[in-house]
């Protein structure tokens, strides 16, 4: 049995392997196509592009706000909810939690095509709505993402802190406020994290519930489907860097608050 | 006991699953020897063809049609195979056929592009006239085009209305019939909701800036159709005046008209599609079919086939929608076959196979399955053969019980004489404004149809830039409450954060 032993590093191979057959290469081919023209000369000029078209900035800036209002309802929704399942004292919570996470296992087109009946029946006319309809319905696919972690950094939250907090003389809300949302950081910048970056891009979403601006990865699509690699692979590239930025900034509060990550269940 | 009785079945267990793995590796190769000692006689002919563009058998008995001039028709396999099968008994060639699909006409360029070879392809007219500029395609032989061979049911079954399309149509200097055979064909037009809009305001392309529908219509979401509705809106007092329509050579000016892509053009379309987009329900590729019948919307831009699908099944709800064509013009288009120099390779054999299959396509029983199946119109009208004729009269002949009856004449497409009393169909009157009408549009509709040429490199450049403007958020948009919210936000924000940072300080 020994020859079947693998040192630590031999074990990581089919991983680094498809890493980069799957991720290394194609990004390659981005970097490729993002800095070059049609004749496959090099060229800044998509770079330029991307901060001087009009049509990008703009989508940039509705992804942008989709994405944060998406997060936010995310944050308010989930928050409350799993700081009563993390607090409370009700047995198999796990099986409460189940439930949160059981819309996850059916398929999301699925989800949404129901969604859109449901909201045509409370609104009349979707078309009328098409950014709230896109907010409700990115909620309703990530609205998971937030919970999970969040329930998870909520529930290893250490009780004695809390007694000493309300010993000292700090009323529930000062508790609150000084304690337990301080120590509930890691869970929401990674709840944040989930919930923020695929909401900039899932444009499935808006297609389906009819809202017909773009975002930046319809942007991108509409791009491919004309034949311009280039353009759509800057695009591709600059929200590449942008969530490079973003993931980095988040990162250094993550460890700031804890060295344990949210989302372990996940 | 438990542990011993869970142990049992674990070994049990472990045994059946090395005897099942090795099992599947004596399985495989052996089939593997047997396709690959067929291998050199059987021809294997790769199709890409539209989704749900073909007839895939499986009818129900009570599916079975059976027409006035006896002959009965029911798909019972798919067409793919019932092809091998004829083949085998006409040429005494085994063939094999490897189909796969394909969503959009760009789609399949970019495959072509990527390197899937595909030996037959069935795209729409501009992608075949792209690929024909671009030297791509095998041209069909001369034995495709004899009409003596019993078994080239094309040639013999083809409408002369789309023959002489075919044959008067050119890139660079080369006719397409030379290149291409026609599959399925159509016209665009707008499907409504009788009861929510009126016959005269769906008859127009401005039907989609129109304030009464305001969020009650759909238009295509993609570049071509929308620009050419676009067009037909912004010229439509030009194409309406009766000096344009009685002008001798009105149908060239018109496909010039319909084919404008000047600067000043795109960028008028582009300010139209903008209202557009400000009043209709949405951009839809195929939700629009499904959303009428449910009721969401009052109407729906739709290719002529597609409008024959949402026609049937509103009908299984007792509701009864019709087509309009614009009046000022409409776009004529079909799909068709064409053979890939990558593909065929000069494989003679291959060819034949090629051919063989747009052939066995073309046999009227063959046509009227497809059509069944998938809703469109085949350009085969049969020739000498009545079948195809009888299948329209078998759909869309007046009932004993219909209150008005009309004479709804189909020799335009069937000889080209549309006074041919032979092929007229007595049909009820509401069938004028419904399957009928979208299946075989009437002479009229055809005389103000024009066929949008390819945009070349430039061209579609230009126009995707277009659309992207179209459909991009303008930042313009953001009204100055908006922008105040935002910097209040983002104050708070920072307010926060600092705040954080100096209790930690004092800490």
């Amino acid at each position: 049995m020994r020859a079947l032993r693998f040192s630590r590093k031999q074990l990581g191979i089919p991983y680094a392997l498809f890493l980069l057959l799957f991720v290394v290469a194609p990004l390659f081919v981005i970097i490729y196509y993002a800095f070059t023209n049609g004749e496959g000369q090099f060229t800044i000029a998509n770079l330029q592009g991307f901060f001087t078209d009009p049509n990008t900035i703009g989508t940039l800036f509705y992804s942008f706000m989709l994405a944060v209002v998406t997060t936010v309802v995310c944050l308010l929704l989930a928050y409350p909810i799993a700081y009563v399942l993390a607090r409370s004292n009700i047995r198999h919570k796990s099986v409460i939690v189940m439930i949160f996470v059981l819309p996850m296992w059916i398929n999301f087109t699925l989800r949404i095509t129901a969604l859109k009946e449901i909201l045509t029946i409370i609104e009349g006319n979707l078309a009328f709505h098409p950014f709230l309809n896109s907010v409700i319905g990115m909620t309703y696919d990530f609205l998971p993402f937030m919970i999970l972690p969040m329930y998870t950094t909520l529930s290893k939250l250490d009780n004695s802190l809390l007694e000493a907090a309300n010993d000292l003389g700090a009323s529930p809300l000062q508790t609150f406020i000084k304690v337990t949302l301080p120590l509930s950081v890691p869970g929401i910048v990674s709840g944040v994290v989930m919930v923020f970056l695929p909401s900039m891009t899932n444009y499935v979403v808006l297609d389906m519930l009819y809202n017909s601006t773009y975002i930046m990865g319809s942007l991108i699509g509409s791009y491919f489907s004309a034949y311009d690699w280039h353009n759509g692979s800057m695009i591709a590239l600059v929200l590449l860097l942008i969530i490079l930025i973003f993931t980095l900034f988040t990162n250094r509060y993550e460890e700031d608050g804890s060295k344990s990550r949210g989302g372990a269940i996940l | 006991m438990k542990y011993n009785r869970l142990k049992k079945l674990s070994k049990t267990m472990a045994i059946l699953m090395i005897v099942a793995i090795l099992a599947s590796l004596f399985a495989t190769p052996a089939k593997q020897k047997a396709t690959s000692l067929a291998k050199d006689d059987v021809i294997k002919l790769r199709v890409c063809n539209w989704e749900e563009y073909i007839d895939l058998g499986e009818w129900e008995e009570d599916e079975l049609i059976e027409l006035d001039n006896g002959v009965s028709i029911l798909g019972e396999n798919t067409m793919m195979d019932d092809f091998c099968d004829w083949y085998y008994e006409t040429y005494g060639q085994k063939v094999e056929i490897e189909y796969s699909c394909f969503g959009t006409n760009e789609e399949l360029y970019n495959q072509l592009t990527l390197g899937d070879t595909y030996d037959l392809v069935c795209p729409s007219e501009y992608m075949i006239m792209k690929l024909m500029s671009e030297k791509k395609l095998q041209p069909l032989s001369d034995g495709f085009f004899d009409a003596s061979d019993e078994n080239n049911y094309y040639i013999k079954g083809v409408s002369p209305y789309i023959r002489e399309a075919f044959e008067t149509n050119e890139i660079n200097g080369e006719p397409w019939s030379q290149y291409a055979a026609g599959y399925m064909w159509g016209v665009t037009g707008i499907v409504y909701d009788p009861d929510a809009m009126t016959a005269e305001d769906a008859s127009t392309w401005s039907v989609f800036n129109n304030p009464d529908y305001f969020r009650r219509i759909t238009i295509k979401d993609n570049v071509r159709d929308s620009y050419f509705a676009a067009l037909g809106a912004l010229k439509a007092e030009k194409l309406l005046s009766e000096e344009f329509r009685n002008a001798p050579d009105y149908s060239q000016q018109l496909a010039k008209e319909m084919n404008d892509v000047s600067e000043e053009t795109v960028a008028a379309a582009q300010d139209l599609l903008q209202d557009f987009r400000d009043n209709v329900y949405a951009f839809e590729t195929d939700s629009g079919k499904a959303d009428i019948v449910s009721g969401k919307i009052a109407a729906n831009y739709q290719w002529s086939g597609d409008a024959v699908y949402s026609m049937d099944l509103a009908e299984e709800d007792d509701v009864y929608l019709e087509f309009a064509v614009p009046k000022e013009c409409t776009n004529l288009w079909f799909d068709g076959w064409v053979m890939l120099k990558d593909g065929i390779k000069g494989d003679a054999a291959k060819q034949h196979v090629a051919e063989a299959f747009i052939n066995y396509l073309s046999m009227p029983e063959n046509a009227v399955r497809n059509m069944y199946y998938i809703g469109y119109t085949s350009v085969i009208s049969g020739g000498e053969d009545d079948t195809i004729f009888q299948y329209a009269c078998y759909n869309y002949s007046a009932d004993e019980d219909a209150e008005e009856v009309v004479q709804y004449p189909l020799g335009f497409f069937f000889t080209l004489d549309n006074e041919d009393e032979a092929y007229i169909i007595e049909a009820d009157i509401e069938q004028t404004r419904r399957q009928l009408y979208a299946q075989y549009p009437p002479q009229d509709v055809l005389e103000r149809s024009a066929i949008m040429q390819y945009f070349d490199e430039q061209e579609s450049k230009d126009a995707n830039q277009m659309w992207i403007n179209v459909r991009c958020f303008n930042i313009k948009d953001v009204k100055v409450s908006t922008w105040l919210l935002i910097a209040a936000v983002l104050c708070g924000v920072i307010a926060v954060i600092t705040k954080v940072k100096a209790d930690r300080y004092r800490e």
